[in-house]
């Protein structure tokens, strides 16, 4: 790739990666093409004119599902001096279409050889990652002025079809025009690149370009998108900047998985996570539940269709429990890897209950939490009867696909993210703190939906009974008293894993500490272990693995920070949140307003700018979700009955803010808020953030 | 031999599956054994299944061979997986398919979750 950037563009979950040219030369590792179904059906698409590769002079991101690439022929000097231009124009649906334009500046007539070379390696997504060998048949043939690439391996078959507008000299290796373009005029082509996705049985016709929901349409869709969500009205010019960002890039992240009927939920991160995933889809449902309500309706609905129903112990699979992931690729289509789906996730089917609860008390919508009322009791029994693997009374996890499962199925599910002080890494089953504060949760709304909307008063006190029970123990069980917070987990043995971790924060959010114990807890939080001056990392400062770069054991993820706001407001540490909510926003503003999945652990007086993570995946779901989720827990958005009670924390620098037809159960209302809290005192704001306080100027 | 798509289609008929609760519509199954087809057609009503051969349009069409179909009744065959790899194809409102997947067996002899039993049997 040479270090050039790479532009990304998407619809549902077909995208292309390619340079700054509009060319892609993938190798098996290298993440350039074109993909869908996680498949990728171009590995080479390379643009030539006269022999010679092209130089970006720019490339304009018209929007996530259209880019535009302006070039020159030549070799990339200093000095450009060219009499023609080159401009590609590319936009994606079921492949992508590409507008193909050669403009002469000159005075003279141009005879030119203009040559793309097209290539695929049908590499599933999992061989990108992991450099695998491929066992099916490759075919390449020319047909009828098209170019038609293929990959055959038992009944599974895919292919990309290539053609053109303008006629062109069609080879195996590509397509060639003869032009002639004359003084001041210029010569234009279509070429459309199919994906085919094809049965056994089936014929292959010609496949036709097309954009998922036309081009107008989907600007259409995205404007709509745009107007539907609430309208901030703010003083600091970056949050505002960071919510239109967050608002399109949820947009573009929006996934129809194939197998769910066309409605779109949120997908977990570009380029590889283009999937629905439990954990992800939840979470990020969760920050948008106040802006975009439908998506955690699709969620809730795509997550329950596909719960488990059987014990599989390759993919993980229990009755009741919520999938991991879903991917559509050759190796899961072959069972060499497990993800048809995979359930090895132990948050996902609690957090499932959190999220159909905290849906109805936004939106009303008890026709759905009826409808799901089986998944969710499915779901709830499933903590007890399939995940309490020790028998201690604890949700637990412990891979039994011990080739291709997932060893940590906590959110932190890098290996040596579960380690003691000392460092030394815990045996499994692991029983993280934070699944424990998910199961109380679950318990306790599911008692709420019990009695309020299946009316079954029996298990509603079964639910709250268990759930004082789950509290009790755990107080008790992961409190280390001589270091006032909670361990990381309990080991197999039962013994407290004693490092000092963010998940603490979680606890704060379900609900499950002791009042008593709570000051202690955002003590920590807010401590200079924990906090950066931007977010929570990870793991302590001091921590045997602790390291600001390390992915799970050191770094902040402004995903997790947005959690541990709305925690610290759910226990009244207002200036808390704030101050938490004022460090990732700032951060934001570093990234013009996309938050990484996250960034380094380094002190934020040290570095004065937020590290990104080396191979951090963006745009995020949940990075995409946390400004949303912060702006919520600023504003002190909760629902009461029918109504939205909005009693707003919000740092003294971001001045006035409003946010304007917040969607719910009331219809729509508005909230406003002014900075009263002075984070400032206690850690240094960013200019920007100072400056912006002040008398309110109102945007619209 | 016995007839395992026979076996678990009997075993659908006429009960009440609330794991189908959310499904409404008509799924056509086509299995292919020896240059003939075997028909199915599932009338899904919101738990109630009926199971009859008749043979008319349907809201989805699942199309495989008898063998795999076996296997997939007896769950030695994932559905799903079956699916990806062009094993079984469908046609029409896919999410009758998801919904159906449901009520296949697991695979046999799995080892499960065992509550309690793996103490002591962690790495470090």
């Amino acid at each position: 790739m040479s270090g050039e950037a790479l532009v990304k563009i998407l619809d549902g979950n077909t995208f292309v990666v390619s340079d700054s040219r509009g060319d892609i030369e993938a190798s098996l590792t290298d993440p350039t093409g074109l993909f869908a179904f996680d498949t990728r059906f171009l590995s080479k698409w390379v643009l030539t004119v006269n022999g010679e590769r092209l130089n970006s002079l720019s490339t304009d991101d018209l929007n996530y599902f259209e880019s535009r690439f302006f070039l020159v022929p030549g070799t990339g000097t200093v000095y450009v001096d060219s009499k023609l231009s080159v401009i590609r124009r590319r936009a994606v649906g079921n492949g992508f279409h590409e507008e193909l334009t050669i403009l002469n500046h000159d005075e003279k007539p141009a005879d030119l050889t203009v040559r793309i070379e097209a290539d695929s390696d049908f590499a599933d997504l999992f061989e990108v990652k992991d450099a695998l060998k491929k066992k099916g048949r490759y075919s390449t043939r020319v047909d009828d002025g098209r170019l038609v690439l293929g990959y055959v391996r038992g009944t599974f078959n895919r292919a990309t079809d290539i053609s053109s507008t303008a006629p062109a000299k069609v080879d195996e290796g590509g397509l060639t025009f003869a032009v002639r373009i004359e003084p001041h005029g210029q010569w234009t082509t279509d070429l459309d690149v199919v994906t085919a996705v094809l049965g056994s049985g089936e014929t292959h016709e010609r496949p036709k370009f097309a954009h998922a929901h036309g081009r107008l349409n989907m600007e259409a869709n995205l404007e709509r998108w745009l107007r539907d969500a609430p309208t901030l009205e703010c003083d600091w010019e970056s949050l505002h900047t960071t919510y239109q960002r967050s608002l399109v890039d949820l947009a573009a992240l929006r996934f129809s998985p194939p197998i769910a009927g066309g409605r779109s939920l949120p997908a977990a991160g570009l380029p590889w996570f283009m999937t629905m995933f439990g954990r992800d889809s939840i979470f990020t449902s969760l920050q948008a539940l106040p802006f975009t309500p439908s998506l955690a309706a699709t969620t809730l609905h795509a997550l329950g269709e596909w719960q488990g129903t059987r014990v599989d112990d390759f993919r993980d699979e229990d009755p009741g429990r919520i999938l991991h992931e879903m991917r559509y690729g050759e190796l899961p289509a072959f069972e060499e890897r497990p993800h048809s789906p995979y359930y090895g996730s132990a948050d996902a089917t609690p957090l499932y209950v959190v999220l159909l609860d905290e849906y109805e008390r936004w939106t009303g919508d008890r026709k759905l939490v009826r409808e799901l009322e089986y998944e969710a009791r499915a779901a709830l029994k499933w903590i007890d009867e399939y995940a309490d693997l020790m028998g201690n009374g604890y949700i637990s996890y412990q891979r039994r696909n011990e080739e291709t499962g997932l060893e940590n199925q906590c959110w932190k599910d890098s290996w040596d993210s579960i380690s003691y002080r000392d460092g030394r890494l815990a045996g499994f089953p692991r029983a993280t703190c934070e699944l424990q504060g998910y199961a109380y949760d679950a318990k306790t709304r599911g008692a709420r939906l019990a009695r309020e909307v299946w009316k079954d008063e029996q298990l509603a006190v079964d639910l709250e009974r268990q759930a004082a029970e789950l509290k009790r123990r755990f107080n008790r069980d992961f409190w280390i008293a001589e270091d006032e917070y909670f361990a990381l987990a309990l080991d197999a043995d039962g013994k407290q894993v004693d490092s000092l971790t963010s998940n603490i924060g979680h606890l704060l959010w379900s609900g499950i500490v002791d009042k008593s114990k709570a000051k202690a807890v955002a003590r920590h939080l807010l401590g200079p272990r924990l906090f950066s001056g931007w977010g929570v990392r990870t793991l302590a400062e001091g921590e045997g693995r602790y390291n600001p770069i390390g992915y799970h054991v050191g770094t902040v993820w402004p995903f997790d920070t947005s959690f541990i706001a709305w925690g610290l407001r759910r226990y009244g540490f207002d200036e808390e949140a704030a101050q938490l909510a004022a460090g990732i926003l700032a951060a934001a503003d570093f990234f013009d307003g996309r938050l990484p999945e996250a960034f380094g652990g380094y002190e934020r007086s040290l570095t004065r700018y937020p590290v990104q993570y080396p191979t951090a995946c963006s745009p995020q779901a949940w990075s995409t979700g946390a400004p949303l989720l912060l702006l919520r827990t600023m504003l002190g958005l909760e629902p009461a009955g029918e109504h939205l009670v909005v009693d707003p924390a919000l740092p003294v620098g971001i001045g006035h803010v409003a946010l304007l037809d917040i969607p719910g159960r009331w219809g729509r209302v508005d909230a406003f808020g002014r900075g009263r809290v002075d984070v400032a005192k206690k850690q240094q704001l960013r200019p920007q953030l100072e400056a912006a306080a002040g008398p309110g100027r109102p945007r619209r | 031999m016995a007839d395992r798509t026979a076996e678990f289609f009997d075993r659908l008929a006429g009960r009440h599956e609330p794991l189908l609760g959310n499904a409404k519509g008509t799924v056509r199954i086509e299995l292919e054994s020896g240059g003939k087809t075997e028909r199915w057609l599932l009338a899904l009503d919101n738990g109630d299944v009926t199971v009859s051969h008749r043979n008319t349009a349907a809201d989805c069409t699942l199309r495989t061979d008898k063998a795999s179909f076996d296997k997939i009744a007896t769950g030695k065959m994932n559905a799903t997986a079956a699916v990806l790899r062009g094993n079984v194809t469908v046609e029409g409102d896919w999410e009758l398919m998801v919904l159906l997947q449901r009520v296949f067996p697991g695979p046999p002899g799995q080892r499960g979750p065992g509550r309690g039993s793996w103490n002591g049997q962690g790495e470090t």
